[in-house]
Parts: C-alpha cells; sequence; structure tokens
C-alpha cells in the first residue's frame, strides 16, 4: 500500500476526541512511514533506472567495441585482399614490361643491317658500288 | 565411500607443484632470455629480405638503335624428385632444347633436390616447354645481357660475364655507371610466399644504370665489320682492325677489330679475339708515319713540297744503309713525291732534317708513346723509346714508322689532327649518358694543336696527290677526292730482328680531301699478298667509304 491510501483511510475513521488524537498520532507515524516507503521506493525506482542506464551503456561500448573491431577486421582483410591484388598487377606489370623489352630486341634485331645485307643477299640482291649523284644545278639548268 | 589418504594428497600435490614450477620456469626463460631467439625464428618465417637487383642501362648508338641492353629471360630449373618420369621428361626436353636426353637424364637421376636444366632460354622454347606441364619443373626470371645486332660491335661494346660485370669496350669502361646501385626489399609474406599489404614492409628502391648513347653509327659500324671481314677471309690475315673517325670532334664513328666474337657467347669465343686490335695492339706503321714526319718538317719550315732530294734508293743514317722498299731508285724526288712514292730514303732524308729531338717531339704530340685516353677498357700506349735509348739510326727508321710502335687509335687521330686543321682531339665513344640526374653530353676535348692549319692544309693536298697520282690510287673513289697514304711494315721479332717475308699492311685516309668528313684507317696483320696487302687494305678502305658517302649523302666534290 502507497502513502496516499494510507493517509486517504486514516481521514475516512471515525472522530472521537481520544479516539481523535490515538488515531492522529497513529496517522502521523503512518504518514511518517508512508513518506519513508515513498522515498525507499523512489530510490528503488531511480536505483533500479540506473542500473538500467549502465547496462544500456555497457551493452552499446561492447557493440560499438565490436562494430570496431568489425570495421578493422574487414578493413584489415580488404587491405589484404587489395595487397594480393597489387601484387598480382604488379607481376603483370613486370611480365608485360619482361615481354616489351623481348619485343624491342626483337625489333633490334629485324632492324640490323647486317640482317637486312644478308637477307638482300639472299634475295639475289648485290651491293652497289656507284651511286651516280645529279647535282641540283644540272636538274634546274635542263628544266 | 573410499578415501583418499592426506599423505598421497600432499604427495601429489607437490607433484603437481614441482611440475608447475618447472613449466613456469621453462615459460620464464623463453619470455625473458630466449625471447629473441623465438622473435628471430618466428620472423624468419614470413620476413623475407631480397636484394632488388638495378636494371642495367640500355647502350644505344647514335641514332638511338639499341646495341645492348639487358631482359630478363627464363631459366628452366627442376626438382627431380617430384618429376614422376624422368626418361619422357629427359627425352621431351632433350627435343625442345635440341639437346641430347642422356645428360639431362643423368642430371635428373644424379638425387640432386634441385638443378638448372638450361639457363636464360628462348621465349619460344620456355613457352614450348611451359605447354608441356611436366610436374617438377619450373621457370625462374633472370637477367641477361643481349646484343641484337650479334657480334657487330663486340669490340666497343665489350660484354658482361656470368657475374654481372662488364668486361672490355664501353661494358667494361663504363661498368659502374651502366650497373646502378641494387635496393633492398624486407616484407612480411604469407605461407604461399606473396607480399603481405600490411605488417613490415622496408624498400631502399634500386638506383637503374644510366643509358649511353654512343658514337658509334650502327650502319658505318656494320660496314667496316663487313669489310674487314671480308679482307679477313681473302688475306688470311692474323688479325686486324678497322676504325672510322670524325676529325671534326674525335669521336669513334665506328671501331671493328679482328677477329671477333659474339658478347653474348663469350664463352665460345677465341680469348685472343677478345683482345681489341684497334686499342689494344701495339704495330709498328710503317709508311703511313710518313705524313706525320713530313707535316712535322713542314711545320717546323725544314721542307717545303717541292724541295728536292736525289733519290738513289737507299740513304745511309747512322752507318746503316735504309732501302726503299725493292731498293728502287727514283732520282731527282720532291718531298710531295715522297708521300706519292712511300720513299723509305725521303722520309729518312726529312728526318735527319727535323733531328731526332724535333722528331721525338712531334711524335709526342701527336700522342704517340702514351694512351689516348678514349672511353674504351684496356687501351695500350704503344712505345716511342726515350731519346737517350735513340740509336743514330733510329731517325730513319722512325720516320717511315718502323721502331716506333702506336695503337691504330693512336695513328687514327693523327691523320684526324692532319685532316681537321692541325688539332689533336681525344677520341671518345660515349656522346651521352642519361641517368636519375638527366643526361649529360661529352664535350669534345682538345689535347693540343699539333700543326698550324696551313701545314695540315698542305699535308692534305699531298696526301691527295698520294691516292690521285701516286701509290695510294686503288683508294681512288669516283666523284670524291679522298687523300691517304698506305703502310706497309715490318714485323717485330721478340729477339729484336724482324719476322722474314710478313707484314702489317695498312691505308689510313679521309675525305673529302678538301673538307675531310671522315677518317678512315684499315689495318691487317700478316695478310697472305705480302707487300701486296695494301690493295686489300685499300679495298676495305673504299668498301667503307663508299658506304659511309652515300649514308651521309656526301655530296661529290669531282666529276666522276
Amino acid at each position: 500500500m502507497i502513502a496516499s491510501q494510507a493517509v486517504r483511510l486514516i481521514s475516512a475513521s471515525p472522530s472521537r476526541p481520544r479516539v481523535r488524537a490515538v488515531g492522529a498520532h497513529r496517522a502521523r507515524r503512518v504518514e511518517r512511514q508512508a513518506v519513508r516507503t515513498h522515498r525507499v521506493a523512489r530510490r528503488a525506482i531511480a536505483a533500479s533506472s540506473w542500473d538500467l542506464r549502465i547496462f544500456g551503456l555497457a551493452i552499446a561500448v561492447i557493440v560499438l567495441c565490436f562494430g570496431l573491431a568489425l570495421v578493422y577486421v574487414s578493413q584489415t582483410t580488404a587491405l589484404s585482399v587489395a595487397g594480393y591484388d597489387v601484387q598480382k598487377l604488379a607481376a603483370q606489370r613486370d611480365e608485360l614490361r619482361r615481354q616489351n623489352s623481348l619485343l624491342e630486341v626483337q625489333s633490334a634485331r629485324l632492324d640490323s643491317p647486317a640482317r637486312i645485307a644478308a637477307d638482300a643477299q639472299r634475295l639475289g640482291m648485290v651491293h652497289a658500288r656507284y651511286v651516280p649523284v645529279i647535282p641540283a644545278r644540272s636538274l634546274a639548268a635542263k628544266r | 565411500m573410499p578415501t583418499v589418504r592426506p599423505r598421497r594428497l600432499r604427495l601429489l600435490f607437490a607433484l603437481f607443484a614441482v611440475a608447475s614450477l618447472v613449466l613456469a620456469g621453462r615459460l620464464a626463460y623463453w619470455q625473458t632470455f630466449g625471447r629473441a631467439e623465438l622473435l628471430a625464428r618466428a620472423t624468419d618465417q614470413i620476413r623475407s629480405d631480397l636484394v632488388v637487383a638495378a636494371h642495367r642501362g640500355v647502350i644505344r648508338d647514335r641514332n638511338g638503335a639499341i646495341l645492348a641492353t639487358t631482359v630478363e629471360l627464363r631459366s628452366l630449373y627442376a626438382l627431380p624428385s617430384r618429376i614422376p618420369d624422368h626418361a619422357r621428361a629427359a627425352h621431351d626436353l632433350g627435343v625442345l632444347l635440341g639437346r641430347d636426353p642422356a645428360p639431362i637424364r643423368a642430371a635428373l637421376d644424379s638425387g640432386a633436390e634441385w638443378l638448372y636444366v638450361q639457363r636464360w632460354l628462348p621465349e619460344e622454347t620456355a613457352t614450348a616447354i611451359a605447354a608441356l606441364n611436366i610436374p617438377g619443373l619450373g621457370f625462374l626470371n633472370e637477367p641477361k645481357r643481349l646484343y641484337p645486332n650479334d657480334a657487330i660491335g663486340a669490340a666497343v661494346l665489350g660484354f658482361v660475364n656470368d657475374n654481372g660485370d662488364g668486361v672490355n669496350g664501353v661494358e667494361g669502361y663504363y661498368d659502374a655507371a651502366l650497373r646502378g646501385t641494387d635496393g633492398r626489399l624486407v616484407v612480411e609474406r604469407d605461407p604461399s610466399d606473396r607480399d603481405l599489404a600490411v605488417g613490415l614492409r622496408e624498400a631502399v628502391a634500386p638506383r637503374d644504370g644510366a643509358d649511353l648513347t654512343l658514337t658509334i653509327d650502327l650502319v658505318a659500324q656494320t660496314a667496316a665489320e663487313r669489310e674487314l671481314a671480308a679482307a679477313m677471309q681473302k688475306e688470311h690475315a692474323a688479325s686486324g682492325s678497322v676504325l672510322v673517325i670524325d676529325p671534326t670532334d674525335g669521336s669513334i664513328r665506328a671501331l671493328a677489330s679482328a677477329p671477333t666474337y659474339d658478347p653474348s657467347a663469350v664463352r665460345l669465343a677465341d680469348p685472343e679475339a677478345l683482345r681489341d686490335r684497334a686499342i689494344a695492339w701495339p704495330y709498328e706503321p710503317g709508311s703511313t708515319m710518313k705524313a706525320v714526319t713530313i707535316a712535322a718538317a713542314l711545320n717546323e719550315h725544314l721542307v717545303k713540297p717541292s724541295d728536292a732530294y736525289n733519290d738513289v734508293g737507299y740513304t745511309i743514317v747512322g752507318g746503316r744503309r735504309l732501302n726503299n722498299a725493292l731498293g728502287k731508285a727514283y732520282g731527282p724526288t720532291t718531298v710531295s713525291q715522297i708521300l706519292e712514292r712511300s720513299l723509305n730514303a725521303g722520309a729518312a732524308w726529312v728526318g735527319q732534317k727535323l733531328g731526332a729531338q724535333r722528331l721525338a717531339d712531334y711524335f709526342e704530340r701527336f700522342g704517340f708513346g702514351k694512351p689516348t685516353g678514349v672511353d674504351l677498357a684496356g687501351e695500350v700506349s704503344g712505345t716511342v723509346r726515350p731519346l737517350a735509348e735513340w740509336y743514330p739510326v733510329d731517325v730513319g727508321t722512325a720516320s717511315f714508322g718502323q721502331g716506333v710502335s702506336v695503337s691504330p687509335l693512336q695513328l687514327a687521330m693523327a691523320y684526324a689532327a692532319l685532316a681537321n686543321g692541325g688539332t689533336l682531339y681525344r677520341p671518345y665513344v660515349v656522346a651521352s649518358r642519361r641517368d636519375a640526374d638527366g643526361e649529360h653530353r661529352t664535350a669534345p676535348v682538345t689535347v693540343s694543336h699539333v700543326v698550324t692549319p696551313d701545314t695540315a692544309a698542305t699535308i692534305r693536298g699531298m696526301l691527295l696527290s698520294a691516292v690521285d697520282i701516286g701509290i695510294a690510287h686503288n683508294a681512288a673513289i669516283s666523284g670524291f677526292s679522298v687523300a691517304g697514304k698506305t703502310g706497309t711494315a715490318q714485323i717485330a721479332s721478340p729477339d729484336g730482328n724482324y719476322v722474314d717475308d710478313q707484314y702489317v699492311s695498312s691505308f689510313a685516309g679521309f675525305f673529302p680531301a678538301a673538307d675531310p668528313k671522315y677518317v678512315v684507317l684499315v689495318v691487317l696483320e700478316k695478310p697472305d699478298s705480302r707487300l701486296l696487302g695494301t690493295l686489300t687494305a685499300t679495298d676495305a678502305f673504299k668498301g667503307v667509304a663508299q658506304d659511309i658517302l652515300r649514308y651521309a649523302r656526301i655530296q661529290p666534290d669531282r666529276r666522276p
């Protein structure tokens, strides 16, 4: 029973003088007790509310930590995967560079004057020992 | 209910306590004193400390054609224990590698855990072997120096040995610049030997070697090699050399040496072929030296081209008789005719006018007896004995190129000085060097002014006559003025005498004579034609000169 109900019960009893005096004393006592009970109840409610808050906070902290750990792990994993990708790309780049170098060498081999001369000789061409040069002046004079 | 005696309990407790103490002690040891060792072991399992090799620089000719480059080729290795059928694998590899399968099989059966089957495979071969999918075979990429023009330019380029060190030529001289500086990579790896992106990573980037651009012209070089090879084959000469020099700055446009070798396959080369004859072969130049002697006398105003002496076929110097070739006498002979007819007696007469002191001084001015300073490894200085060691006869013999030894490059540079108006340049083959700091160009270096421009012009005219109407007529090229001088020299033997009937034949010339753009020197050792070896040398000169004239688009300066 809460304090306010007790007060109402007391005030509803018969009102003879002695009985009234005793009743008043009892009523005060009951009232005090009711107030005390009310305070204890309020304290209990307050304490209960504080526990709930702490519990909620703890849960939140745990969830936050878990979330942060999850983010960290996912980032680390993503970084590792990206690292492997980078490594693959670097290997691909190195291989392409190697192939490019080989092609450059092949191109240089094909451009080699000695190779061209040998191929020309195989085709029956001969080295020109004399190349006539017509001076530009004589050409202009003919025009 | 059975009860346990307290004594047994105490004993059991004591045993556990001791065991716990021992374990705790051991744990404490590994966590304190043994920590470093454990940490090192754990780190070694995941950490790799690699040397990142610097890329060796590329060598190109003056027009950018690649002469030498480094490419990573695949090397084939085997883990014999993982190859299921050694006989079949050896057979298949033998077919693709073009090798006898037996040695391959023997290597696979040798019990080795790991071995190279063949290093530096051609790409097509490596691809074909990879397609076989034989378990236990794998490839490693290894750097290999390649020379796309094979033996062309071997003497000037040098080579790189299996340790990666440059030897001879440009590879040897510029080894430090070409090789660069290796880097380092410390990284953690996963069990599959892949780099981990997270974790330890320390990297020092490699500094790649410098790229070199040479003064060498691949077309001129190819012509020089071709003509030298033809002359060597025709004359069965012991060795030979061809040099092409730009007299305007001393740059070397072509340098050929025979016998030669393929720098990609040095193991197969004759060790004698590794010597660059153009810079490392001191020989007595013979009559090509007469131009230097006469230039010195002209420069000292001791003779004029028209001055004459009576040629009786020989002259006496220091009590010794010095004969003309074949002992022929020509009667009244001018200084110009000494070159046209290549007269030893005439050269000795001019030499006597100069005197030993001035002749020796001029030899020094022209750079004989000391290295030219060319940027190639292995140059020799030749020999001009100190004046105090000269015998009286030496002033006569030295005048026509006997008793002194020079390298082909020294003589070519002396002719370049006569061609360009009297300036002796230091020869060089590297035109520019490109590294991380940018491009560094080589500036021509003037060593000295050996004769006046007037003297140089006079001697050019005399050498032109030697080709037009003289003994070197075989070197004439239709439509172009060519100046030059033949040389036939006896070969000194180790006992101090001369070898019988064996000679060094040479021709040194430049063109166009009025404004020389190129100096070409051809030298052949011990040609079969002996005294007529100069004809082959002049043929080689013409072959090189005609290619260069066409290639350089030099206009004819004469009517054909």
